[in-house]
């Protein structure tokens, strides 16, 4: 029987076989272009849009749940069809993620929708920081000492801190930070819509833009410094085209030298201190009035809810997951805070898996090649006979 | 001619319209709540109606209304069934789920650093608050383009 892995992250999914090198990457919405009124756009059918200027997106998740299944099964459908994966539901097990502290109402739709409506042979359930503590485990397995993971997962809805006492997460001391990709992007098309030219419809250039240039900086003051600079000086600041999408179809950053007015009909946004101040919203929140502890401060403050002995384990084995570790400096940020925070006893290890995006599917091709795998999985039959007990029973879920 | 001199300072500050503390906080949430919003413009195919399920001229009125077609008559159930917004699904969290961690208490604390101020205007440190609207800003520069674009124009 195949397996199908799909990490439903509420940005984009990622989806393939347990046999796939590498996942489809799959944008986990329906959207709606404004100059193409004959069709809508389901998951990376966005791709044959040629014209990607004022999107309309309708988002199956809100604040990283699964709430809107009408938009959610024209994605799932889409993915499944021979478009993206050609599922033959009758010979395929799926392993499916979500949050923690899911809702139980969400979970048992879940059961529903894969059971009765795909029919689907098997499920198993679990979060995409669980996996990616999973292949940490196996990837680390050498250096021995792997009492404690902690997992940094800060995707598109939120962050979340997750340590883990060899592969179980420890549920009182996980902690979430509700600042992520979206909150970043829509706060920089705030920024820039305020200082420069209003792209508030532009949400698509505006990650894109933001995925370009921004970054997360280790020596904030004196950035905010340089930023004050003008020209030569000024090693930060940066010229972004943005796209017409007739002649130019995809913004890029004006090479430094040739930095000045924008040329011709091009429309242009200078990028000075929001390139490090937007990402700075991880670790500070509260500077857009967001009244939590920003990544480093709650990774510490987790610290404080676990076993003191396993505190030296954890801080040791950080693993840096999802889109925003992608941000540049974004784990040497992590280190320098954690390391001026902890107890100069204990020993600081950081890593950030060469692709964090798709780190937990991967893991989950690991998991399902485990001979345990089959053993974590509720098959068709078990629910039809026993229900959404069953699953619950079965799955480490809320 | 000495009660005819006035100070233009102690005029313009009685004329000061200032937000009180639950004002200001409306507008912070207002901020919040923009930054969870997934469009800024409304659906621009709202006007639309798809060539396919247009309604038919030999449609009678009463089957005007534009329902899509039911594929598979489970879906149909299914969709009512789960469709609980995320305020009504933190609630029934909130009644059945009383002791154990929970989405409620993962929720990271507030930080105990000091808050960082920068300007509401170019985004630089700022020292100074707006004395009506509590904004930052950070230069009298910066001050008169928040009194000319934001400060009060758009009050919650």
């Amino acid at each position: 029987m195949a397996t199908l892995i799909l990490d439903n992250g509420a940005g984009t999914a990622k989806v393939g076989f347990s046999t796939d090198s590498e996942p489809k990457i799959i944008p986990n919405c329906v959207t709606k272009a404004k100059n193409v009124r004959t069709r809508i756009f389901i998951g990376d059918q966005i791709e044959e849009c040629k014209d990607l200027s004022s999107l309309y997106y309708l988002l199956p998740f809100q604040k990283g749940f699964l709430v809107n299944w009408e938009i959610e099964k024209q994605v799932w459908d889409h993915m499944f069809s021979k478009d993206v994966c050609q599922v033959d539901f009758n010979e395929t097990a799926l392993l499916v993620t979500e949050p923690f502290f899911n809702f139980p109402s969400i979970g048992e739709s879940i059961n529903e929708v894969i059971f009765e409506e795909y029919q689907f042979q098997a499920l198993h359930r679990t979060q995409a920081p669980t996996l990616s503590c999973y292949k940490h485990q196996t990837d680390k397995v050498t250096s021995g000492s792997l009492f404690g993971t902690l997992v940094v997962d800060s995707g598109y809805s939120f962050s979340h801190i997750v340590p883990f006492y060899k592969n179980k997460p420890l549920k009182e001391a996980i902690i979430r930070v509700n600042v992520g990709g979206k909150v970043l992007t829509n706060h920089l098309k705030e920024v820039i819509s305020y200082r420069q030219l209003m792209v508030m419809d532009e949400t698509y250039v505006i990650n894109q833009m933001k995925e370009d240039v921004c970054y997360v900086s280790t020596q904030f003051k004196k950035d905010i410094s340089i930023a004050r600079l003008k020209y030569p000086e000024n090693t930060i600041s940066r010229d972004y085209i943005l796209p017409d999408y007739t002649h130019i179809k995809r913004g890029y950053v004006r090479a430094p030298e040739d930095s000045g007015k924008a040329k011709g009909d091009e429309q242009m946004i200078r990028m000075n201190n929001e390139r490090f101040a937007i990402p700075e919203l991880l670790f500070y929140p509260s500077d857009v009035g967001i009244q939590e502890m920003g990544l480093s401060e709650s990774i510490m403050h987790c610290m404080t809810l676990v076993d003191k002995e396993l505190v030296p384990h954890l801080l040791n084995n950080i693993v840096l997951t999802g889109g925003n570790a992608l941000l540049p400096g974004f784990q040497d940020r992590v280190f320098q805070d954690v390391r001026s925070m902890a107890s100069d006893d204990y020993d600081v290890g950081i890593s950030t898996p060469s692709n964090p995006l798709t780190y937990a599917w991967q893991s989950g091709c690991d998991l399902a090649l485990d001979p345990i795998f089959p053993s974590m999985c509720v098959s068709r039959h078990d629910y039809e006979e026993h229900g959404h007990v069953a699953c619950i029973n079965k799955f480490n879920v809320s | 001619m000495a009660d005819k001199r006035e100070s233009v300072r102690i005029k313009d500050g009685q004329q000061l319209r200032v937000l009180d503390e639950a004002a200001r906080r409306r507008r912070q949430r207002k901020a919040l709540e923009a930054l969870e919003e997934d469009n800024f413009s409304e659906d621009p195919h709202a006007d639309l109606k798809m060539s396919k399920k247009a309604p038919k001229f030999d449609e009678g009125i009463d089957s005007s209304g534009p329902g899509p077609k039911k594929k598979r008559k489970s879906r149909g159930d299914f969709k009512l069934r789960y469709r609980k917004t995320f305020s009504a699904l933190l609630e029934e969290e909130h009644m059945l789920n009383k002791d154990g961690p929970t989405y409620f208490t993962a929720c990271a604390p507030p930080s105990t650093l000091p808050e960082r101020h920068f300007c509401a205007v170019c985004g630089f440190p700022s020292n100074y608050t707006c004395v009506q609207c509590g904004a930052r800003y950070c230069c009298i520069k910066c001050l008169g383009t928040h009194q000319d674009t934001r400060c009060l124009k758009y009050t919650a």
